[in-house]
């Protein structure tokens, strides 16, 4: 019986009881117990195909359970619930309702086993999540929150132009491994590629995290990065491209990590390099990458949520999350700082954190594929998270300069938040054999050997030390007040001056035109007026003998038209 | 002809054609003899709600195409006079009783203040006369009988608007074009009809459609034809023959301007029809090309040369005339197409153009018996300080434009889904085209009544109910036949069908 | 580098004990604590026996100087790139939440000691 009930529905109707709870601990609490239903729900939930519905002729798999789409779902349900504990002095009803449907849609797309619940569910995720966006109710986050729907709106577009294709090429709407070739499954990875920020299409993302409201970006975070990975593992595992964009996405984003001002940014270019991992393990494809992509992701909404939140709780304390205002906030926010630490650990991959034993599954997996290039990338961009994420968050927030503010530790519901994910980013650590259950094969892995553990540990304190280095010798870029230009920079400044361009000449060549015509039909108008206005020929009263000549003629006409036919 | 048509009085029932025309007739002497001011309105009023009783009940019994044939006195035709009514004639008895049946209420505060009381009687005597010659015209089946009865609706037409000159003395020259132009008119009609006669020898429509089909086409008929088309292309004001019109309409008293442009150009148009399409038929090659090389070109330029003085126009009343002669080519050139869905065209939007003005030239009236006169600078900015007139007139502007949604946009478009079934596309385009004119014209209106400060000094009053409400029937009118298109649209495909029949059709 | 009306003595418990690094001394200790665990830990690589799949691996401190030279490029690269990229703040304003500041009502600025 409860396996015919779909775990998204359960979000849903609590968004619409939502409603009858007055604002108060009462809604935080449901936003809270709903999380945690779902998630025994989840767990219950027996293999096998649920609550199918018959929809205009399709069949549609609401509810397709197997230990992939398991391990996603129940990651999600535990995001959900650490986001809203981290929300829970929040009383906007509009991030309540969204967080609720957004993290449902999440689930339900997870669950999805056919391309058109899959397709509804993915605007579903669109939709909801931009009012997280919106709720910051600013000028500029409003049309941030429009660049960001009109991207995710598109991938749903593109999503179901390639759903149509592929049923009118194999009449199935089935959900399951493809292979790139025809055009309905490229448009559908594209679709995938957009909302799991491959390079070029990924600026949403650095755009949209940071302009979120504070807890709207932790709760942002978990789902729909990780959705589209969850959809690449389904769809696209063992697709070789992926392997080469994965890599590409590793690399660049650290880059500009490293320069960037606002910390939630540079969370937001570390969240893609790390999906960049995830997208070698689907590429690479083998059982161990696979299982590295899906340990790994349920690791990253982990710690990637619990940075957010400290980086979130200093934003929520301070006003700002820009490294060139803060600094020096370990005297007054220690517990924060600690939080923000065991993240930054865990997403460095540092020996007893999560980080550790589900990164190296993926290192693995590709270096035993032979894919050595792509292995070393992937190295370099362990070296170099560690270096943003793992150093630079926590240095430039809590120590570096003293910026001289002395904010209060952050509320009690953020730090048991932020505790919870901390708590779990060590356990997984340290008891990964818990995770590994979880995984969609069962496959025998070691993460920790000696040779392991030393060879990561070199490269981290190496890196470290270049970080001292650089630092003490003054080479290290300063945090300075700027914005940074990205591919965002094609859609919001040149082409709006390409088309202001092509508009002024042709605006002007249409003057040119206009001016032409316009004298024409002035001319045009006064000849007409001079014949047909009041005191114009035609217009003007006719003395009665013209009348009878006009009836003359007209009777004359019409005889020889008569006689001559 | 047919032995069942020997005809046994049995009902009042049966009686209904000869009381159509009996019931007006009767009145207007009666009003006369009677002589009392205050009864006067009331006797007029009666008879032409009656007479529209009459015609619903006509309408209803020929709705499904059957023909009703009623000889007065017992002759048998031809000897004796045919009333005939079908589907066609009846839409038009319909339409004429109707509106003057809205008309009357809004006449009496009108011509109050227009003529002076003591002509009362007289003109509502004439208005009789001439509501009596309208529909004898419609319902006749003898086609002298057709001019007897043009002549005494003309004749009625002419002292009608003569009684403008209280108002402005130029509404006697008008009457007086007019009286020269109408006469000529059936004067060529009733030669047209006299060399009918000569060559068939006879003057019942049936029997002459017969007859004509028999013989064919010879140089008696075809002249026939010639004259009786100009004859009443004079009275329908086909353009170069619409001279007369814009002034009579201007300068007569404003229920009349109403009353004859909904109803009297009208009646003239199914004449043509009855001629063109039941005693002559449209096989003989004469008249399609009557109708294709005359008048298709001058209901096109009709659309344009009127549309374009309407533009330049700078009263109302004028303005709306020029439109009228307008609106007429739209007719003429639904008949000159020839087609079932042509002549479909042209009978509805003879019908909606006939309300649709109707409700113009009321609210014109309006505005004048407020401001005392129609020019654009007289009547600026009543929309504010008359909103209730100004809504109709906007209404009544839509529908002459015809935005979908209003009761010109039905016949326009069927008229361009005929143009495009025969393939005359270029023509279809004309007729947007025209419509865009008919656009800025009414606009100018919409934005001297709404968009113009009041004159100063000056305050009206909304104009008394017994003018708006039949004004607001009109233009509800308006509205309701461009939603409610199957009762127009089915009576007007009826009666094309029937006239398309030819003479079988008049069996 | 405290504040002129700094109280270290409200700070939380947790805080206090952190003002160690406060001091410019402790910070170097910290940096020759780093300085000697890399030096062990490059030391510790002739140590045992490497399990490896790719070749480089087996250099003797192939992930230290890997992650020593890759992190010191990485930052000269983004330094340089900083140079092509860099915008001032309010470069897309008004349609970016860069240039705006945070809506207070959102926020609860507490100071610690308040």
């Amino acid at each position: 019986m409860l396996e015919q009930i779909p775990t998204a529905f359960l979000f849903f109707a609590a968004a619409i009881v939502l409603f009858a709870i007055p604002q108060g601990r009462a809604r935080a609490a449901l936003l809270l117990v709903v999380p945690v239903i779902a998630a025994l729900h989840v767990w219950t939930l027996p293999f096998g195909v649920f609550a199918q519905k018959e929809f205009f002729g399709f069949t549609l798999d609401l509810l397709r359970v197997d230990k992939l789409s398991r391990v996603f779902a129940l990651i999600f349900t535990i995001a959900a619930f650490l986001g809203n504990l981290y929300a829970w002095h929040v009383r906007d009803t509009v991030q309540q309702v969204a967080a609720l449907l957004y993290a449902g849609s999440a689930i339900g797309a997870v669950f999805a086993g056919d391309l058109i619940t899959l397709f509804f569910y993915w605007e579903g995720t669109a939709i909801a999540s931009v009012f997280l966006i919106w709720a910051r109710r600013t000028e500029g986050a409003f049309n941030t929150g429009m660049r960001y729907l009109v991207v995710q709106i598109g991938s749903g577009v593109v999503l179901i132009a390639g759903v149509a294709l592929i049923y009118r090429e194999t009449g199935s709407i089935a959900f399951e491994l493809m292979t790139l070739g025809s055009l309905g499954t490229w448009l559908v990875f594209l679709s995938f590629g957009v909302k799991a920020a491959f390079p070029l299409l990924h600026n949403w993302l650095q755009d949209s995290y940071s302009a979120a409201t504070v807890t709207g970006t932790v709760i942002l975070s978990a789902f729909t990065t990780k959705l589209a990975i969850y959809a690449l593992a389904r769809g696209f595992a063992g697709t070789e491209i992926l392997i080469y964009i994965g890599a590409i996405m590793t690399l660049f984003p650290i880059f500009f990590a490293v320069i960037e001002n606002d910390l939630r940014r540079v969370l937001a270019y570390s969240l893609n390099n790390q999906l960049g991992f995830m997208v070698v393990g689907i590429g690479v494809g083998t059982e161990l990458a696979l299982n590295g992509t899906a340990a790994h992701a349920f690791a990253h909404i982990l710690y990637k949520a619990l940075l957010f939140m400290s980086i979130g709780a200093v934003l929520y304390r301070t006003g700002t999350a820009k490294g060139s205002e803060l600094g020096g906030l370990y005297r007054t926010m220690p517990l924060t700082m600690i939080f923000c630490v065991v993240g930054a650990a865990a997403i460095s991959a540092f020996p007893l954190f999560s980080g550790f034993v589900s990164k190296s599954l993926i290192l693995s997996a590709s270096a035993h594929e032979g894919h050595y290039i792509v292995w070393a990338i992937l190295l370099f961009a362990s070296a170099g998270v560690f270096h943003h994420s793992g150093i630079k968050i926590p240095y430039f927030a809590f120590f570096a300069h003293d910026s001289g503010l002395r904010p209060k530790e952050a509320p009690r519901h953020m730090l048991l938040a932020m505790g919870f994910a901390a708590a779990l980013s060590i356990a997984i650590g340290v008891f990964p054999s818990n995770l590994y259950a979880l995984l969609p094969y069962d496959v025998e892995y070691v993460p920790y050997t000696t040779t392991h553990v030393i060879t990561q540990l070199q490269l981290l304190m190496f890196s470290a030390l270049a970080f001292a280095v650089l630092v003490r010798t003054g080479v290290y870029p300063p945090e300075l007040k700027s914005v940074n230009l990205d591919t965002d920079w094609t859609y919001r400044r040149l082409i709006p001056r390409v088309i202001i361009g092509v508009r002024k000449v042709v605006s002007r060549l249409w003057q040119i035109n206009s001016n032409f015509w316009l004298r024409r039909i002035n001319s045009a108008i006064s000849r007409l007026y001079h014949s047909h206005g009041p005191e114009g020929r035609i217009a003007q009263v006719w003395p009665t003998g013209s009348m009878v000549l006009w009836i003359a003629i007209l009777l004359g006409i019409t005889l020889i038209v008569n006689f001559v036919s | 002809m047919s032995v069942e048509s020997t005809h046994v009085a049995m009902t009042l029932n049966d009686h209904l054609p000869i009381l159509q025309v009996l019931v007006p007739l009767a009145t207007a002497p009666l009003i006369v003899l009677i002589g009392s001011r205050r009864l006067t309105w009331s006797l007029a009023f009666i008879a032409s709600a009656l007479s529209f009783v009459i015609a619903i009940l006509l309408l209803m019994q020929v709705i499904d195409g059957s023909v009703i044939s009623y000889q007065i006195g017992g002759w048998a035709p031809p000897l004796g006079i045919e009333y005939r009514v079908d589907a066609t004639n009846a839409f038009v008895l319909f339409l004429v009783t109707g509106i003057s049946t809205l008309v009357l209420p809004y006449a009496r505060e009108s011509v109050k203040s227009e003529i002076p009381a003591r002509h009362h009687t007289l003109f509502y005597a004439a208005f009789m006369l001439c509501l009596t010659g309208l529909l004898g015209v419609a319902i006749t089946g003898d086609a002298f009988n057709v001019f007897v009865f043009l002549e005494i609706s003309s004749l009625a037409t002419y002292v009608l608007i003569a009684q403008g000159s209280y108002r402005d003395k130029r509404a006697l020259t008008a009457a007086y074009d007019y009286l020269i132009m109408g006469t000529i008119g059936a004067t060529f009609f009733v030669i047209g009809l006299g060399m009918l006669y000569m060559a068939t020898g006879t003057l019942n429509m049936a029997d002459l459609a017969d007859r004509i089909a028999d013989q064919g086409a010879n140089r008696t008929v075809r002249a026939a034809f010639a004259f009786i088309v100009v004859g009443m292309g004079l009275k329908i004001a086909i353009y170069p023959l619409h001279l007369w019109l814009p002034r009579a309409y201007t300068f007569a008293p404003s229920a009349v301007t109403v009353f004859l442009a909904a109803t009297a150009t009208k009646v003239a148009i199914y004449v043509l029809l009855r001629f063109t399409f039941s005693i002559f038929q449209p096989a003989f090659m004469f008249e399609v090309n009557t109708l294709e090389f005359i008048i298709l070109p001058f209901a096109i330029l009709a659309m344009f040369a009127a549309s374009f003085i309407a533009i330049f126009q700078s009263d109302f009343k004028r303005m709306l005339a020029y439109s009228s002669i307008a609106q007429i080519g739209y007719m003429l050139l639904g008949i000159s197409l020839l087609t079932d869905t042509g002549l479909t065209a042209a009978i509805a939007h003879l019908f909606n153009h006939g309300i649709t003005k109707a409700t113009l030239f009321m609210g014109v009236g309006i505005l004048v018996l407020r401001s005392g006169g129609s020019f654009y600078n007289r009547i600026q900015g009543m929309g504010k300080t008359m909103p209730w007139t100004s809504a109709a007139i906007v209404i009544g502007g839509l529908s002459l434009i015809g935005v979908p949604g209003t009761a010109g946009f039905i016949s326009k478009w069927v008229l361009v889904e005929a143009t495009i079934e025969k393939g005359w596309w270029p023509i279809s385009i004309l007729i947007v085209l025209s419509s865009l004119l008919a656009v800025i014209y009414v606009w100018r209106v919409i934005e001297v009544l709404y968009l113009k400060a009041p004159l100063a000094g000056t305050n009206y009053k909304e104009a008394p109910l017994t003018m708006l409400i039949p004004m607001w029937i009109l233009a509800l009118a308006c509205i309701y036949f461009g939603f409610a298109t199957d009762v127009t649209l089915t009576a007007s495909r009826a009666a094309a069908q029937g006239l398309l029949a030819g003479s079988a059709g008049m069996m | 580098m405290n504040k002129q009306n700094d109280n270290p003595e409200t700070f939380p418990r947790l805080g206090q004990i952190l003002l160690w690094v406060d001091k410019k001394k402790n910070v170097d200790r910290i940096v020759y604590a780093l300085y000697a665990i890399c030096a062990l830990l490059f030391v510790a690589d002739f140590l045992y026996h490497k399990h490896t799949e790719i070749k480089v691996e087996e250099i003797p401190g192939f992930y230290a100087l890997y992650g020593f030279f890759m992190c010191a490029a990485l930052v000269i690269c983004a330094k340089g790139l900083r140079l092509l990229l860099k915008r001032p703040e309010d470069y897309y304003a008004p349609y970016d939440t860069q240039s705006e500041e945070y809506p207070e009502d959102q926020l609860e600025r507490i100071d610690h000691d308040a």
